[in-house]
């Protein structure tokens, strides 16, 4: 396959950011502009993406400029899709909210496109630095953009968190990497591997130390415990669209460099951490369903509720020490947690966008009977995020708890099982809020325009949220998404990990 | 005629909801869209219930892969258990909608429309996954009836109602994996249909005995059976007539014949080994609920008492291990849907007629509605068992089934009835007959088409008294196969 055809999605996302910089210099435009432009080369990107997407291949792309560096096989290009989809679906939905926060410049559109080149990069870095260089590109878009909303008070402290957290772990991570170059002498992945499975024992330690840091700093980024005191705070004071824009697309682009190390490199030490990953699933769930049950406001629950899935996702990703189907499992609740989680802020960001008054549960009464649309979209993504059936969420959480279960870890199953019962109280407080009261009469916002992007995007997602979780052997006649053929996508491209 | 018919039964009231959803606001138009979609349901069954030829196997089958890397199917069929419940799902549903006519808005009904949906597509599925599935969506639009349409406390009630069925499913569906997952280790494929997993053999007792429970969880919560019953009471209360028409005629039958269908051909041995047990918690929970049933004021709440105390009998027949036992509950799951149903719907009418359903402030509603009370009196007599009625052939049954399984037990259950009749009666002596000094309550007699709704009921209530056999003759033979097949399985287990 031609090496620069598999470049050009990743070339596409950088030169959008450059170009949007450009523009952004000048007044003319205006936001609407900037949205427009992005969405266009994300979806030339993300046609280039699928298009490749034929055979299983996996290329070290120009070895003789890069030294093997960068990967791009049918891996990455997978969460390469995900990562433009998400991205795509979080400006569209946003497109409102966008357009009535003045503080939305041309600017903001850069640093978005900015973070989507960092996370692509993350999913091709084949090397620790090169990873880190990518996370922190990434991160620090994000950290940015965290802080846009120069009106709002709680952002100094959002940011400040943030930034100081998020940079100190960075921290770790470097010197995880020097312990592991100390031992291995390399940083590339492929070499450290080969390493690992001819040595054992002490010649292990520094190895087994510095995968150990490296740990920390994934749990950071993914918001599992102990790392997970800093979310509420930050979703809380970033924009409505960039905590959903954390909290679903971020965290695949995390997930999608940590499944590689995993699945390919280490998985002879993976052992060692089985203790650990157990004690922090547990405590994943149970501190991230405390936090939620006791918010009052739906963004910070929502936030608090991510947690929940992050631990979710963490116990298929102990199930991956045992069998490699989990992986599977992890890519399709990935899948199911973007789409749920992004049409559920997504949709508060879009009802927000006019007014700030809905911000607690109590703000949320009587939607149904102003937006029944929107209620209803809600309530699907709500359900889904509960893992009702008949909801992508539900599939996703079939797979991680049949994985979790063959993997011999069926107390946590049990254990994830009881979070999610309860977290069908938090999750049906709102939908009872939205339906069962007559409206609050101060939270009415008149003239409001349905008829928009983030409309039709909204209901979009719904309907793949829907489809993903009955998928086309119930519905018959609708043969576009099937659950099977998301699986079977995932396995092809775990595969292309393997090629040597 | 061709197996899809079973799909068309199931998807056909979800498709006119989704689709009166999106076209029109005119409720009447929404009303009778969905009663005739229930009537053309209605008269499929009664086509499916005449082609139907009594035998112990699974007829109409339709089995297509759905998620075939788990290998779970979209696999359904009825026997002669499931036919007989679907029919009677088939035939009170239109009927409800009958006497639930004037005053309900679109809500309503579209919703009322896709708990059938769920309802039916639990009761075919032959894949456990596809149960859990249909299982789980029926509670959703009742959630939303409850919610929208209760009475007093209704968030905090629908909440507890949700929190507590979810809890007990959820349990139930960590059970599904594991089966799924010890099956796959066992036979090195994945399969969820309930016939594949009956073949586990690898399991040891502990295991079975949690699985067991959890499975039990889910089903007794709903049934329900003691000491899991504490959320009908406020259920039962705050719903609107509607819904605590389905949760206690309808989806409360779900449980009980999930546990026919699903627990007793996986677990067999555990199944006999705790059945005494189960037959005293039956027992007690139906002298329990009957001692509640006798202090209630509320109409209301003195039928969710008596309709679980009759549902813990039920219980008590399906654990006594013979075919009496089993055909009595299958019986009384009919009987006790039609009763119970019938009478919760008139209930519905006298709350909203004279704005109270507490037994002291009622009385003398036999003078101004003359035929709502002989009806009234009839599902009475129905639900108390007297000799010409399904209940009285069906509570013979069981008792006889648990006679049969233990002499003591089987003269306590005979005794036990008389608490039944005694709380029914005295309630029917003071809220309908009995005259208030001075005030009178001024209650309208039944329109004729709420008459139309109730008759085939009232018919199905002496034919079933009467002439038994046309009905136990469909599901004798799966009965049989049953406490045969199945009990062999699990003494060799």
């Amino acid at each position: 396959m031609n090496e620069f055809i598999l470049i050009i999605p990743i070339l596409t996302v950088l030169t959008a950011s450059i170009v949007l910089m450009l523009l952004s210099m000048y007044d003319k435009f205006s936001t609407k502009n900037f949205i427009t432009v992005a969405s266009i080369f994300l979806i030339i990107a993300l046609g280039f993406s699928i298009g490749t997407f034929t055979e299983i291949y996996s290329v070290k792309i120009y070895s003789d400029i890069f030294n093997n560096a960068l990967i791009f096989d049918s891996f990455s290009n997978f969460f390469s899709i995900l990562l433009i989809f998400g991205t795509l679906l979080t400006l569209l939905i946003g497109e409102h909210y966008f357009l009535h926060r003045k503080y939305f410049k041309g600017e903001f559109f850069t640093i978005l496109m900015f973070a989507l080149f960092g996370m692509i990069l993350l999913a091709n870095a084949n090397e620790l630095i090169t990873a880190f260089i990518a996370l922190e590109i990434a991160s620090f878009s994000v950290y940015v953009m965290v802080g846009y909303n120069s009106d709002d008070s709680k952002r100094v402290e959002a940011i400040f968190k943030y930034l100081v957290l998020g940079s100190f772990i960075g921290a770790f991570y470097l010197l995880g990497s020097v312990l592991i170059y100390g031992a291995t002498q390399t940083t590339n992945l492929t070499e450290i591997a080969v390493y690992i499975s001819n040595h054992s024992g002490n010649d292990l330690t520094l190895v087994y130390i510095g995968m150990t840091l490296i740990l920390f700093t994934f749990l950071f980024k993914i918001a599992a415990f102990p790392f997970q005191s800093w979310v509420l705070d930050v979703y809380r004071g970033a924009p409505m669209i960039i905590t959903a824009y954390m909290a679903a697309t971020f965290k695949i682009a995390i997930f999608s460099f940590f499944l590689r190390v995993f699945l390919q490199d280490i998985s002879n030490v993976i052992d060692f951490w089985d203790s650990i990953m157990y004690v922090l699933v547990i405590l994943t769930l149970v501190f991230g369903t405390w936090l939620a049950v006791s918010q009052k406001i739906v963004k910070r629950m929502l936030a608090a509720s991510s947690i929940v899935h992050t631990g979710y996702l963490l116990l298929a990703f102990l199930a991956l020490g045992q069998n490699i189907e989990a992986a599977y499992a992890t890519m399709f609740y990935l899948i199911a947690y973007l789409l749920s989680a992004l049409g559920a802020f997504g949709l508060i960001s879009h009802i927000i966008s006019e007014t700030s008054v809905r911000v607690t549960f109590e703000d949320f009464k009587g939607l149904s009977k102003e937006r029944p649309f929107l209620a209803a979209m809600m309530t699907i993504f709500l359900l889904s995020l509960a893992g009702i059936p008949s909801t992508i969420g539900f599939i996703g959480k079939f797979h991680v708890f049949t994985e979790a279960i063959s993997a011999g870890f069926a107390s946590l199953a049990v254990l994830a099982i009881i979070a999610t019962i309860v977290s069908v109280y938090y999750y049906f407080r709102l939908i009872a809020m939205m339906y069962f009261y007559p409206a609050n009469a101060s939270c009415e916002s008149q003239g409001f325009n349905d008829k928009r992007v983030s409309t039709y995007v909204i209901a979009f997602i719904g309907v793949l949220t829907i489809l993903g979780g009955i998928g086309s052997a119930i519905v018959f006649f609708i043969p576009v998404i099937n659950i099977d053929s998301i699986i079977s996508i995932a396995q092809m491209t775990v595969q292309s990990l393997f090629i040597k | 005629m061709s197996a899809d018919v079973l799909s068309f039964i199931i998807f056909l009231p979800a498709v006119v909801a989704f689709g009166l959803l999106v076209t029109t606001k005119n409720i009447e138009a929404v009303r009778n869209m969905a009663f005739l979609t229930t009537i053309v349901v209605l008269a499929l069954v009664l086509k499916l219930y005449l082609e139907f030829e009594p035998s112990e196997g699974i007829q109409f089958v339709t089995n297509a892969s759905w998620i075939s890397s788990y290998g779970i199917n979209y696999y359904i069929g009825v026997d002669g258990i499931s036919l007989t419940i679907l029919m009677m799902i088939a035939i009170l549903i239109p009927t409800s909608y009958l006497l639930l006519w004037e005053g309900r808005t679109k809500g309503y009904w579209i919703n009322m429309l896709l708990v059938q949906t769920g309802v039916t597509g639990s009761l075919l599925s032959l894949d456990i996954v596809l149960f859990y599935f249909f299982w789980e969506v029926m509670l959703l639009p009742v959630f939303l009836l409850i919610g929208i349409y209760g009475f007093g406390q209704k968030e905090f009630t629908t909440i507890k109602v949700t929190v507590y069925t979810m809890a007990g499913s959820l349990l139930m569906f960590v059970a599904v994996l594991y089966l799924g997952v010890t099956f796959n280790s066992e036979f090195g494929y994945w399969s969820f249909q309930y016939t594949d997993l009956m073949r586990i053999t690898t399991l040891n007792y502990n295991e079975k005995i949690w699985l067991f429970l959890a499975f039990l969880a889910a089903f007794a919560i709903k049934i329900p059976i003691f000491p899991l019953h504490t959320w009908i009471m406020e259920t039962y209360k705050n719903a609107p007539t509607g819904a605590v028409f389905l949760l206690s005629s309808i989806m409360a039958k779900l449980g009980v014949y999930a546990i026919i269908r699903f627990m007793i051909p996986i677990f067999p041995d555990i199944y006999v080994e705790f059945s005494m047990w189960f037959v005293i918690f039956g027992l007690f929970g139906l002298i329990y609920f009957g001692i509640a049933a006798l202090m209630q004021d509320d109409i209301k709440r003195m039928f969710a008492y008596s309709s679980a105390s009759h549902l813990s009998f039920i219980s008590a027949g399906i654990f006594s291990l013979n075919a009496y036992g089993m055909n009595g509950a299958l019986y009384l799951i009919i009987a006790h849907a039609i009763a119970t149903g019938a009478l919760f719907l008139l209930v519905g009418i006298i709350h909203d007629e004279t704005g109270t359903k507490s037994i002291k402030k009622l009385g003398g509603l036999a003078k101004t509605a003359p035929i709502f009370t002989v009806i009234f009196a009839i599902m009475l007599f129905a639900n108390v068992g007297l000799p010409g009625t399904n209940g009285f052939v069906s509570e013979l049954l069981i008792i006889f089934g648990i006679y049969e399984f233990n002499h003591t037990l089987g003269y306590i259950s005979a005794l036990t009835v008389i608490i039944g009749a005694s709380y029914m009666l005295w309630m029917f002596q003071r809220a309908i007959l009995q005259d208030r000094d001075g005030e009178c309550l001024n209650m309208r007699d039944l329109k004729i088409k709420e008459i139309i709704g109730l008759t085939p009921w009232v018919i199905l209530v002496f034919l079933m008294g009467i002439y038994p056999d046309i009905f136990i003759d469909k599901f004798e033979p799966t009965v049989t196969h049953y406490i045969n097949d199945i009990l062999k399985i699990g003494a060799m287990k």
